[in-house]
Protein backbone atom coordinates (compact mmCIF):
# COMPACT_ATOMS: atom_id res chain seq x y z
CA UNK A 1 0.00 0.00 0.00
CA UNK A 2 3.09 2.58 0.95
CA UNK A 3 4.62 1.92 -2.72
CA UNK A 4 1.17 2.30 -4.03
CA UNK A 5 0.78 5.79 -2.52
CA UNK A 6 4.66 6.51 -3.68
CA UNK A 7 3.70 5.97 -7.28
CA UNK A 8 0.27 7.65 -7.19
CA UNK A 9 1.90 10.59 -5.59
CA UNK A 10 5.11 10.61 -8.09
CA UNK A 11 2.29 10.11 -10.93
CA UNK A 12 0.07 12.98 -9.99
CA UNK A 13 3.50 15.04 -9.60
CA UNK A 14 4.47 14.36 -12.83
CA UNK A 15 0.94 15.46 -14.22
CA UNK A 16 1.08 18.96 -12.57
CA UNK A 17 4.61 19.48 -13.88
CA UNK A 18 3.83 18.98 -17.44
CA UNK A 19 1.88 21.78 -19.00
CA UNK A 20 1.36 20.28 -22.48
CA UNK A 21 -0.17 17.38 -20.41
CA UNK A 22 -2.39 19.44 -18.67
CA UNK A 23 -3.73 21.45 -21.36
CA UNK A 24 -4.11 18.43 -23.22
CA UNK A 25 -6.00 16.35 -20.64
CA UNK A 26 -8.01 19.45 -19.04
CA UNK A 27 -8.33 22.26 -21.59
CA UNK A 28 -8.67 20.34 -25.17
CA UNK A 29 -11.73 18.67 -23.55
CA UNK A 30 -13.56 21.97 -22.82
CA UNK A 31 -12.40 23.19 -26.43
CA UNK A 32 -13.50 20.22 -28.03
CA UNK A 33 -16.73 21.01 -26.55
CA UNK A 34 -17.39 24.48 -27.15
CA UNK A 35 -16.74 23.59 -30.82
CA UNK A 36 -20.08 21.32 -30.50
CA UNK A 37 -21.90 23.76 -29.61
CA UNK A 38 -21.11 26.28 -32.54
CA UNK A 39 -21.61 23.43 -35.09
CA UNK A 40 -25.02 22.02 -33.13
CA UNK A 41 -26.27 26.08 -33.40
CA UNK A 42 -26.13 25.81 -37.35
CA UNK A 43 -28.79 22.98 -37.00
CA UNK A 44 -31.88 23.11 -37.07
CA UNK A 45 -33.80 23.77 -33.86
CA UNK A 46 -35.47 20.06 -33.89
CA UNK A 47 -32.53 19.02 -33.41
CA UNK A 48 -32.52 16.71 -30.02
CA UNK A 49 -29.06 18.09 -28.76
CA UNK A 50 -29.80 16.68 -24.97
CA UNK A 51 -29.22 13.28 -26.85
CA UNK A 52 -26.10 14.14 -28.17
CA UNK A 53 -24.20 16.29 -25.85
CA UNK A 54 -23.66 14.52 -22.32
CA UNK A 55 -22.70 11.23 -24.95
CA UNK A 56 -20.03 13.39 -27.10
CA UNK A 57 -18.64 14.90 -23.40
CA UNK A 58 -18.46 11.57 -21.93
CA UNK A 59 -16.92 10.28 -25.45
CA UNK A 60 -13.90 13.00 -25.11
CA UNK A 61 -13.71 12.06 -21.62
CA UNK A 62 -13.25 8.16 -22.66
CA UNK A 63 -10.67 8.99 -25.00
CA UNK A 64 -8.00 11.27 -23.41
CA UNK A 65 -7.73 9.46 -20.04
CA UNK A 66 -7.42 6.34 -22.01
CA UNK A 67 -4.92 7.80 -24.69
CA UNK A 68 -2.69 9.70 -22.03
CA UNK A 69 -2.70 6.38 -19.77
CA UNK A 70 -1.55 4.30 -21.56
CA UNK A 71 0.88 6.91 -23.16
CA UNK A 72 2.56 7.64 -19.92
CA UNK A 73 2.83 4.07 -18.61
CA UNK A 74 4.06 3.02 -22.11
CA UNK A 75 7.08 6.32 -21.49
CA UNK A 76 7.84 4.34 -18.47
CA UNK A 77 9.00 1.21 -20.75
CA UNK A 78 10.82 3.53 -23.21
CA UNK A 79 12.67 5.27 -20.46
CA UNK A 80 13.65 2.42 -18.74
CA UNK A 81 11.91 3.58 -15.45
CA UNK A 82 9.25 0.54 -15.73
CA UNK A 83 12.33 -1.60 -15.48
CA UNK A 84 13.93 0.40 -12.57
CA UNK A 85 10.76 0.29 -10.41
CA UNK A 86 10.59 -3.57 -10.83
CA UNK A 87 14.19 -3.62 -9.76
CA UNK A 88 13.96 -1.11 -6.92
CA UNK A 89 11.17 -3.97 -5.74
CA UNK A 90 7.95 -1.99 -7.04
CA UNK A 91 5.33 -4.85 -7.74
CA UNK A 92 3.06 -4.68 -10.75
CA UNK A 93 -0.22 -4.48 -8.72
CA UNK A 94 1.59 -2.03 -6.83
CA UNK A 95 2.41 0.23 -9.99
CA UNK A 96 -0.98 -0.18 -11.41
CA UNK A 97 -2.62 0.95 -8.21
CA UNK A 98 -0.58 3.83 -7.97
CA UNK A 99 -1.61 4.26 -11.63
CA UNK A 100 -5.54 3.90 -11.45
CA UNK A 101 -5.11 6.20 -8.04
CA UNK A 102 -2.88 9.18 -9.24
CA UNK A 103 -5.38 9.12 -12.40
CA UNK A 104 -8.03 8.87 -10.70
CA UNK A 105 -7.98 13.08 -9.67
CA UNK A 106 -7.34 13.50 -13.18
CA UNK A 107 -10.55 11.60 -14.71
CA UNK A 108 -12.29 12.96 -11.87
CA UNK A 109 -11.80 16.33 -13.22
CA UNK A 110 -12.00 15.92 -16.29
CA UNK A 111 -15.69 14.05 -15.80
CA UNK A 112 -16.46 17.40 -14.05
CA UNK A 113 -15.32 19.77 -16.05
CA UNK A 114 -16.95 18.21 -19.35
CA UNK A 115 -19.97 18.02 -17.71
CA UNK A 116 -20.27 20.81 -16.07
CA UNK A 117 -19.72 22.67 -19.61
CA UNK A 118 -21.39 20.60 -21.73
CA UNK A 119 -24.50 21.30 -19.76
CA UNK A 120 -24.18 24.81 -19.08
CA UNK A 121 -23.35 25.54 -22.60
CA UNK A 122 -26.32 23.78 -23.78
CA UNK A 123 -28.88 24.91 -21.59
CA UNK A 124 -29.69 21.59 -20.08
CA UNK A 125 -32.00 21.34 -17.35
CA UNK A 126 -31.68 18.58 -15.08
CA UNK A 127 -32.69 17.98 -11.45
CA UNK A 128 -29.99 17.17 -9.31
CA UNK A 129 -30.20 13.38 -9.09
CA UNK A 130 -29.86 13.03 -12.67
CA UNK A 131 -26.91 15.40 -12.84
CA UNK A 132 -25.49 13.07 -9.83
CA UNK A 133 -26.15 10.02 -11.82
CA UNK A 134 -24.55 11.92 -14.73
CA UNK A 135 -21.48 12.42 -12.80
CA UNK A 136 -21.39 9.18 -11.46
CA UNK A 137 -21.60 7.69 -15.32
CA UNK A 138 -19.34 9.80 -17.14
CA UNK A 139 -16.50 8.77 -13.43
CA UNK A 140 -16.60 5.58 -14.02
CA UNK A 141 -15.99 5.51 -17.79
CA UNK A 142 -13.12 7.52 -16.71
CA UNK A 143 -12.05 5.18 -14.70
CA UNK A 144 -12.87 2.31 -17.40
CA UNK A 145 -11.22 4.62 -20.30
CA UNK A 146 -7.81 4.56 -17.28
CA UNK A 147 -7.93 0.72 -16.86
CA UNK A 148 -8.25 0.49 -20.85
CA UNK A 149 -5.11 2.76 -21.40
CA UNK A 150 -2.90 0.59 -18.22
CA UNK A 151 -4.04 -2.90 -20.13
CA UNK A 152 -3.39 -1.53 -24.09
CA UNK A 153 -0.15 -0.34 -22.72
CA UNK A 154 1.05 -3.46 -21.99
CA UNK A 155 1.12 -4.41 -25.50
CA UNK A 156 3.11 -1.47 -26.43
CA UNK A 157 6.65 -1.18 -26.59
CA UNK A 158 6.96 2.67 -27.64
CA UNK A 159 4.51 5.26 -27.52
CA UNK A 160 3.62 4.75 -31.68
CA UNK A 161 2.66 1.27 -30.98
CA UNK A 162 -0.37 2.97 -28.62
CA UNK A 163 -2.05 4.51 -31.69
CA UNK A 164 -3.19 1.83 -33.94
CA UNK A 165 -5.78 1.12 -30.88
CA UNK A 166 -7.37 4.48 -30.90
CA UNK A 167 -9.08 2.85 -34.41
CA UNK A 168 -9.64 -0.59 -33.49
CA UNK A 169 -10.87 0.43 -30.40
CA UNK A 170 -11.95 4.37 -29.71
CA UNK A 171 -13.45 4.84 -32.87
CA UNK A 172 -15.44 1.92 -33.39
CA UNK A 173 -16.93 2.91 -30.47
CA UNK A 174 -18.79 6.12 -31.24
CA UNK A 175 -20.14 3.92 -34.13
CA UNK A 176 -21.27 0.67 -32.21
CA UNK A 177 -21.97 2.02 -29.02
CA UNK A 178 -25.05 4.02 -29.90
CA UNK A 179 -23.46 7.24 -29.74
CA UNK A 180 -24.94 8.60 -33.18
CA UNK A 181 -27.65 6.00 -34.10
CA UNK A 182 -29.37 3.58 -31.76
CA UNK A 183 -27.50 -0.31 -31.67
CA UNK A 184 -30.94 -1.43 -32.44
CA UNK A 185 -31.02 -0.25 -36.11
CA UNK A 186 -27.33 -1.56 -36.58
CA UNK A 187 -27.24 -5.14 -37.91
CA UNK A 188 -26.94 -7.74 -35.79
CA UNK A 189 -23.16 -8.44 -35.40
CA UNK A 190 -22.74 -4.93 -35.03
CA UNK A 191 -24.97 -4.63 -31.87
CA UNK A 192 -23.74 -7.52 -30.15
CA UNK A 193 -20.13 -6.14 -30.93
CA UNK A 194 -20.90 -2.40 -29.49
CA UNK A 195 -21.78 -4.13 -26.49
CA UNK A 196 -17.85 -5.25 -26.02
CA UNK A 197 -17.19 -1.17 -25.65
CA UNK A 198 -17.46 0.74 -22.31
CA UNK A 199 -19.23 3.49 -23.82
CA UNK A 200 -21.61 1.48 -25.14
CA UNK A 201 -22.83 0.56 -21.29
CA UNK A 202 -22.14 4.57 -20.23
CA UNK A 203 -24.20 5.86 -23.07
CA UNK A 204 -27.11 3.47 -22.50
CA UNK A 205 -27.17 5.23 -18.53
CA UNK A 206 -26.99 8.36 -19.93
CA UNK A 207 -29.48 8.47 -22.16
CA UNK A 208 -31.97 6.64 -19.86
CA UNK A 209 -31.33 9.20 -17.21
CA UNK A 210 -31.49 11.98 -19.48
CA UNK A 211 -35.42 10.84 -19.97
CA UNK A 212 -37.34 12.23 -17.43
CA UNK A 213 -38.32 9.49 -15.13
CA UNK A 214 -35.90 7.60 -14.36
CA UNK A 215 -35.16 5.10 -11.32
CA UNK A 216 -32.05 3.78 -10.54
CA UNK A 217 -33.32 -0.06 -10.92
CA UNK A 218 -33.07 0.73 -14.73
CA UNK A 219 -29.24 1.89 -14.94
CA UNK A 220 -28.15 -0.25 -12.33
CA UNK A 221 -27.34 -3.67 -14.49
CA UNK A 222 -25.72 -0.76 -16.87
CA UNK A 223 -23.31 0.75 -14.10
CA UNK A 224 -23.18 -2.81 -13.01
CA UNK A 225 -21.39 -3.75 -16.41
CA UNK A 226 -18.93 -0.68 -16.06
CA UNK A 227 -17.78 -0.97 -13.07
CA UNK A 228 -17.35 -4.28 -13.98
CA UNK A 229 -15.17 -3.57 -17.42
CA UNK A 230 -12.90 -1.43 -15.04
CA UNK A 231 -11.81 -4.34 -12.70
CA UNK A 232 -11.99 -7.29 -15.31
CA UNK A 233 -9.28 -4.75 -17.49
CA UNK A 234 -7.53 -4.36 -13.86
CA UNK A 235 -6.81 -8.04 -13.50
CA UNK A 236 -6.11 -8.41 -17.08
CA UNK A 237 -3.44 -5.97 -16.67
CA UNK A 238 -1.67 -6.82 -13.98
CA UNK A 239 -1.57 -10.22 -15.42
CA UNK A 240 -0.05 -8.47 -18.63
CA UNK A 241 2.04 -6.30 -17.34
CA UNK A 242 5.61 -7.87 -18.45
CA UNK A 243 8.33 -7.53 -14.89
CA UNK A 244 10.84 -9.36 -16.87
CA UNK A 245 12.09 -9.57 -20.41
CA UNK B 1 30.02 -17.24 0.05
CA UNK B 2 30.77 -15.11 -2.94
CA UNK B 3 28.48 -12.04 -3.78
CA UNK B 4 27.98 -13.07 -7.15
CA UNK B 5 27.56 -16.48 -8.79
CA UNK B 6 26.93 -17.18 -12.60
CA UNK B 7 27.43 -20.63 -14.24
CA UNK B 8 26.86 -21.28 -17.70
CA UNK B 9 24.29 -18.75 -18.27
CA UNK B 10 22.60 -18.38 -21.27
CA UNK B 11 20.04 -16.08 -23.27
CA UNK B 12 18.69 -16.42 -26.24
CA UNK B 13 16.57 -13.63 -28.20
CA UNK B 14 15.05 -16.07 -31.45
CA UNK B 15 18.14 -17.05 -32.84
CA UNK B 16 20.49 -14.67 -31.41
CA UNK B 17 22.05 -15.95 -28.42
CA UNK B 18 22.97 -12.65 -26.32
CA UNK B 19 24.80 -14.73 -23.89
CA UNK B 20 26.61 -18.17 -24.49
CA UNK B 21 27.73 -19.68 -21.65
CA UNK B 22 28.81 -16.92 -19.02
CA UNK B 23 30.95 -18.13 -16.29
CA UNK B 24 32.25 -15.71 -13.42
CA UNK B 25 32.28 -15.12 -9.63
CA UNK B 26 32.49 -11.86 -7.82
CA UNK B 27 33.69 -11.99 -4.18
CA UNK B 28 32.01 -9.98 -1.58
CA UNK B 29 33.59 -6.24 -1.45
CA UNK B 30 35.37 -6.37 -4.77
CA UNK B 31 34.83 -4.28 -7.74
CA UNK B 32 34.46 -6.34 -10.95
CA UNK B 33 34.28 -4.85 -14.29
CA UNK B 34 32.90 -6.26 -17.81
CA UNK B 35 34.45 -5.08 -20.37
CA UNK B 36 33.70 -5.95 -24.19
CA UNK B 37 32.41 -4.32 -27.45
CA UNK B 38 28.66 -3.51 -27.94
CA UNK B 39 26.75 -6.26 -28.59
CA UNK B 40 29.20 -8.45 -26.49
CA UNK B 41 26.31 -9.26 -23.98
CA UNK B 42 27.13 -7.17 -21.08
CA UNK B 43 23.87 -5.60 -20.50
CA UNK B 44 22.20 -8.71 -20.76
CA UNK B 45 24.62 -10.25 -18.13
CA UNK B 46 24.01 -7.51 -15.81
CA UNK B 47 19.85 -7.65 -16.36
CA UNK B 48 20.34 -11.07 -15.40
CA UNK B 49 21.56 -10.41 -12.61
CA UNK B 50 19.44 -8.36 -11.24
CA UNK B 51 16.31 -9.86 -12.13
CA UNK B 52 15.22 -7.87 -15.22
CA UNK B 53 15.19 -11.06 -17.37
CA UNK B 54 14.52 -14.11 -17.71
CA UNK B 55 17.39 -16.13 -19.16
CA UNK B 56 17.51 -19.01 -21.54
CA UNK B 57 19.54 -21.14 -19.06
CA UNK B 58 21.96 -21.84 -16.63
CA UNK B 59 22.37 -20.62 -13.27
CA UNK B 60 22.75 -16.98 -11.40
CA UNK B 61 23.33 -16.19 -8.02
CA UNK B 62 23.79 -13.07 -5.92
CA UNK B 63 24.36 -13.32 -2.16
CA UNK B 64 23.18 -17.08 -2.69
CA UNK B 65 19.62 -15.47 -4.18
CA UNK B 66 18.36 -16.44 -7.31
CA UNK B 67 17.55 -12.95 -9.36
CA UNK B 68 14.16 -14.35 -10.32
CA UNK B 69 12.77 -16.75 -7.70
CA UNK B 70 13.87 -14.74 -4.79
CA UNK B 71 13.29 -11.16 -6.33
CA UNK B 72 11.33 -9.65 -3.51
CA UNK B 73 14.09 -10.29 -0.96
CA UNK B 74 17.12 -9.50 -3.92
CA UNK B 75 15.75 -6.35 -4.48
CA UNK B 76 16.00 -4.79 -0.95
CA UNK B 77 19.87 -5.17 -0.99
CA UNK B 78 20.65 -4.63 -4.52
CA UNK B 79 21.04 -0.85 -6.37
CA UNK B 80 21.43 -0.63 -10.15
CA UNK B 81 22.16 2.15 -12.69
CA UNK B 82 20.78 0.97 -15.91
CA UNK B 83 22.18 2.42 -19.02
CA UNK B 84 20.07 4.83 -20.15
CA UNK B 85 18.92 7.20 -18.26
CA UNK B 86 15.88 6.22 -16.54
CA UNK B 87 14.36 8.67 -14.89
CA UNK B 88 11.31 11.00 -14.35
CA UNK B 89 12.35 13.89 -16.43
CA UNK B 90 9.49 16.09 -15.66
CA UNK B 91 10.54 15.98 -12.11
CA UNK B 92 13.70 17.28 -10.09
CA UNK B 93 17.11 15.38 -9.23
CA UNK B 94 16.46 15.54 -5.75
CA UNK B 95 12.40 14.02 -6.68
CA UNK B 96 13.80 11.15 -8.35
CA UNK B 97 16.40 10.26 -5.89
CA UNK B 98 14.09 10.66 -3.51
CA UNK B 99 11.21 8.43 -5.07
CA UNK B 100 13.31 5.27 -5.47
CA UNK B 101 15.04 5.74 -1.83
CA UNK B 102 11.28 5.75 -0.42
CA UNK B 103 10.96 2.65 -2.32
CA UNK B 104 13.45 1.27 0.02
CA UNK B 105 12.08 2.58 3.24
CA UNK B 106 15.75 4.20 3.44
CA UNK B 107 16.13 5.89 7.30
CA UNK B 108 17.09 9.35 7.19
CA UNK B 109 16.01 9.55 3.34
CA UNK B 110 16.31 13.55 3.30
CA UNK B 111 19.72 13.38 4.90
CA UNK B 112 20.54 10.99 2.40
CA UNK B 113 19.55 12.83 -0.75
CA UNK B 114 21.09 15.73 0.57
CA UNK B 115 24.31 13.57 0.79
CA UNK B 116 23.68 12.64 -3.17
CA UNK B 117 22.70 15.39 -4.28
CA UNK B 118 26.40 17.34 -2.84
CA UNK B 119 28.51 14.12 -4.11
CA UNK B 120 26.95 14.22 -7.33
CA UNK B 121 27.80 18.23 -7.57
CA UNK B 122 24.28 18.79 -8.02
CA UNK B 123 23.11 20.93 -4.85
CA UNK B 124 22.45 24.26 -7.05
CA UNK B 125 20.40 22.18 -9.53
CA UNK B 126 18.75 19.58 -7.13
CA UNK B 127 15.31 21.01 -7.34
CA UNK B 128 15.32 21.75 -11.15
CA UNK B 129 13.25 19.40 -13.96
CA UNK B 130 15.47 16.49 -15.04
CA UNK B 131 14.44 17.37 -18.58
CA UNK B 132 16.85 20.43 -18.30
CA UNK B 133 20.17 18.57 -17.51
CA UNK B 134 23.08 17.42 -19.90
CA UNK B 135 23.64 13.84 -20.37
CA UNK B 136 26.44 13.72 -17.70
CA UNK B 137 24.40 15.13 -15.13
CA UNK B 138 21.22 12.90 -15.52
CA UNK B 139 24.21 10.06 -15.26
CA UNK B 140 24.96 11.77 -11.95
CA UNK B 141 21.22 11.51 -10.88
CA UNK B 142 20.91 8.05 -12.12
CA UNK B 143 23.82 6.63 -9.89
CA UNK B 144 22.27 8.83 -6.96
CA UNK B 145 19.66 6.62 -7.56
CA UNK B 146 21.36 3.39 -7.65
CA UNK B 147 23.28 4.18 -4.06
CA UNK B 148 20.49 5.93 -2.14
CA UNK B 149 19.72 2.96 -0.13
CA UNK B 150 23.31 2.25 0.59
CA UNK B 151 22.77 -1.46 -1.31
CA UNK B 152 25.14 -4.50 -0.66
CA UNK B 153 26.12 -5.22 -4.39
CA UNK B 154 25.72 -2.63 -7.33
CA UNK B 155 25.29 -2.96 -10.54
CA UNK B 156 26.52 -0.21 -12.90
CA UNK B 157 26.36 -0.54 -16.46
CA UNK B 158 28.34 2.33 -18.24
CA UNK B 159 28.02 4.69 -14.45
CA UNK B 160 30.62 7.03 -16.07
CA UNK B 161 29.69 7.40 -19.86
CA UNK B 162 29.23 11.58 -21.07
CA UNK B 163 30.73 12.59 -17.35
CA UNK B 164 34.03 14.37 -16.83
CA UNK B 165 37.35 13.25 -15.59
CA UNK B 166 37.23 15.18 -12.87
CA UNK B 167 33.80 13.70 -11.81
CA UNK B 168 34.42 10.12 -13.05
CA UNK B 169 37.49 10.70 -10.88
CA UNK B 170 35.33 11.35 -7.68
CA UNK B 171 33.16 8.57 -8.61
CA UNK B 172 35.43 6.00 -8.86
CA UNK B 173 36.75 7.28 -5.20
CA UNK B 174 33.55 6.67 -4.25
CA UNK B 175 33.25 2.88 -5.51
CA UNK B 176 36.66 2.28 -4.23
CA UNK B 177 35.09 3.45 -0.44
CA UNK B 178 31.95 1.42 -0.95
CA UNK B 179 34.07 -1.73 -1.70
CA UNK B 180 35.77 -0.73 1.68
CA UNK B 181 33.00 -0.76 3.44
CA UNK B 182 32.14 -4.16 2.03
CA UNK B 183 29.88 -3.70 -0.31
CA UNK B 184 30.67 -5.50 -4.09
CA UNK B 185 30.51 -3.73 -7.24
CA UNK B 186 29.63 -5.05 -10.55
CA UNK B 187 30.52 -2.28 -13.31
CA UNK B 188 30.20 -2.83 -17.02
CA UNK B 189 32.44 -0.08 -19.01
CA UNK B 190 34.04 0.73 -22.39
CA UNK B 191 37.00 2.69 -20.88
CA UNK B 192 39.67 0.89 -20.32
CA UNK B 193 41.65 3.17 -17.98
CA UNK B 194 37.97 2.85 -15.39
CA UNK B 195 39.01 -1.07 -16.54
CA UNK B 196 42.51 -1.09 -14.56
CA UNK B 197 40.93 0.77 -11.44
CA UNK B 198 38.52 -2.70 -11.17
CA UNK B 199 40.02 -5.55 -8.80
CA UNK B 200 39.25 -7.85 -11.63
CA UNK B 201 37.69 -7.88 -14.90
CA UNK B 202 36.57 -9.97 -17.23
CA UNK B 203 36.56 -9.75 -21.25
CA UNK B 204 32.80 -10.29 -22.91
CA UNK B 205 32.98 -10.94 -26.72
CA UNK B 206 29.50 -12.40 -28.71
CA UNK B 207 27.74 -13.44 -25.22
CA UNK B 208 30.78 -15.29 -24.02
CA UNK B 209 33.26 -14.74 -21.61
CA UNK B 210 37.07 -15.02 -23.08
CA UNK B 211 38.78 -14.39 -20.03
CA UNK B 212 39.25 -13.41 -16.50
CA UNK B 213 42.25 -11.66 -14.89
CA UNK B 214 42.96 -8.71 -12.59
CA UNK B 215 43.99 -6.02 -15.10
CA UNK B 216 47.76 -6.61 -14.78
CA UNK B 217 47.32 -10.35 -15.21
CA UNK B 218 45.34 -9.77 -18.33
CA UNK B 219 48.02 -6.43 -19.35
CA UNK B 220 51.05 -9.59 -18.66
CA UNK B 221 49.35 -11.49 -21.90
CA UNK B 222 50.48 -8.54 -23.90
CA UNK B 223 53.38 -8.32 -25.54
CA UNK B 224 56.38 -6.17 -25.57
CA UNK B 225 58.22 -4.45 -28.44
CA UNK B 226 62.01 -3.83 -27.08
CA UNK B 227 64.04 -1.83 -29.39
CA UNK B 228 67.88 -1.67 -29.69
CA UNK B 229 69.16 1.42 -31.58
CA UNK B 230 73.02 0.80 -32.80
CA UNK B 231 75.11 4.30 -33.60
CA UNK B 232 77.66 2.61 -35.73
CA UNK B 233 75.15 0.99 -38.05
CA UNK B 234 72.12 3.77 -37.55
CA UNK B 235 69.62 0.95 -37.66
CA UNK B 236 66.78 -0.03 -35.15
CA UNK B 237 65.94 -3.52 -34.16
CA UNK B 238 62.44 -4.20 -33.14
CA UNK B 239 61.91 -7.58 -31.14
CA UNK B 240 58.73 -8.84 -29.82
CA UNK B 241 57.73 -11.00 -26.91
CA UNK B 242 56.88 -11.73 -23.39
CA UNK B 243 58.46 -9.65 -20.88
CA UNK B 244 60.43 -12.78 -19.54
CA UNK B 245 61.32 -13.51 -23.38
CA UNK B 246 63.41 -10.46 -23.54
CA UNK B 247 66.27 -11.20 -21.40
CA UNK B 248 67.02 -13.57 -24.19
CA UNK B 249 66.23 -10.80 -26.80
CA UNK B 250 68.82 -8.86 -25.44
CA UNK B 251 71.84 -11.65 -24.42
CA UNK B 252 73.39 -11.78 -27.70
CA UNK B 253 73.85 -7.80 -27.77
CA UNK B 254 75.49 -7.63 -24.10
CA UNK B 255 76.46 -3.87 -23.16
CA UNK B 256 78.25 -3.61 -26.70
CA UNK B 257 79.04 0.55 -26.37
CA UNK B 258 77.25 0.80 -29.72
CA UNK B 259 73.49 0.56 -28.40
CA UNK B 260 72.77 3.67 -27.65
CA UNK B 261 69.12 3.26 -26.47
CA UNK B 262 67.19 0.81 -26.06
CA UNK B 263 63.12 1.25 -25.80
CA UNK B 264 60.40 -0.50 -24.11
CA UNK B 265 56.92 -0.52 -25.42
CA UNK B 266 54.46 -2.58 -23.67
CA UNK B 267 51.25 -2.92 -24.75
CA UNK B 268 48.21 -1.21 -23.53
CA UNK B 269 44.78 -3.05 -21.45
CA UNK B 270 42.92 -1.99 -24.89
CA UNK B 271 45.46 -3.45 -27.06
CA UNK B 272 45.58 -6.60 -25.26
CA UNK B 273 42.11 -7.05 -25.25
CA UNK B 274 41.77 -5.87 -28.41
CA UNK B 275 44.04 -9.09 -29.58
CA UNK B 276 42.20 -11.29 -27.01
CA UNK B 277 39.16 -10.54 -29.07
CA UNK B 278 40.28 -11.10 -32.72
CA UNK B 279 41.99 -14.39 -31.34
CA UNK B 280 38.37 -15.32 -30.11
CA UNK B 281 37.29 -14.63 -33.36
CA UNK B 282 39.73 -16.42 -35.25
CA UNK B 283 40.05 -19.75 -32.69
Amino acid sequence: MRRTVLVAGRVVRQLLRNPRFLVLSVAAPLVIVYLLKIFFDTLPETFDVARYAVPVAAFLVHFLAFLLCAISLVQERTMGTMERMFVNGFRRTEIIAGYVLGFLGLATFQAVAGLAEAIWLFELDYDEETLGMLFVVVWLLAIASVMLGIFISTFARHEGQVFPFVPLIILPSVFLSGLLVEVDELPAWADWLGHAFPLFWANDVIQDVIESGWSFEDVQGSLAVLAAYSVVLLLLASLTLREVE
Amino acid sequence: MNSIEVSGLTKRYGRVEALEGADLSVGRGEIFGLVGPNGAGKTTLIKGLVGALRPSGGTARVMGLNPLRDRAVLRQRIGYMPQSAALYEDLSARDNVRFFGAAHRTPDLKKKVDELMHFSDLSGRADDPVHTFSGGMKRRVSLACALVHRPEVIFLDEPTAAVDPQLRSRFWKTFRELAGDGATLFISTHLMDEAMLCDRIAILRKGRIIATDTPQGVLEQGRTRLTVVHDDTDTKETIGGHPEDLAAALRPYGLQPGVTAIGVETDSLEAVVLSLIEKAEVG
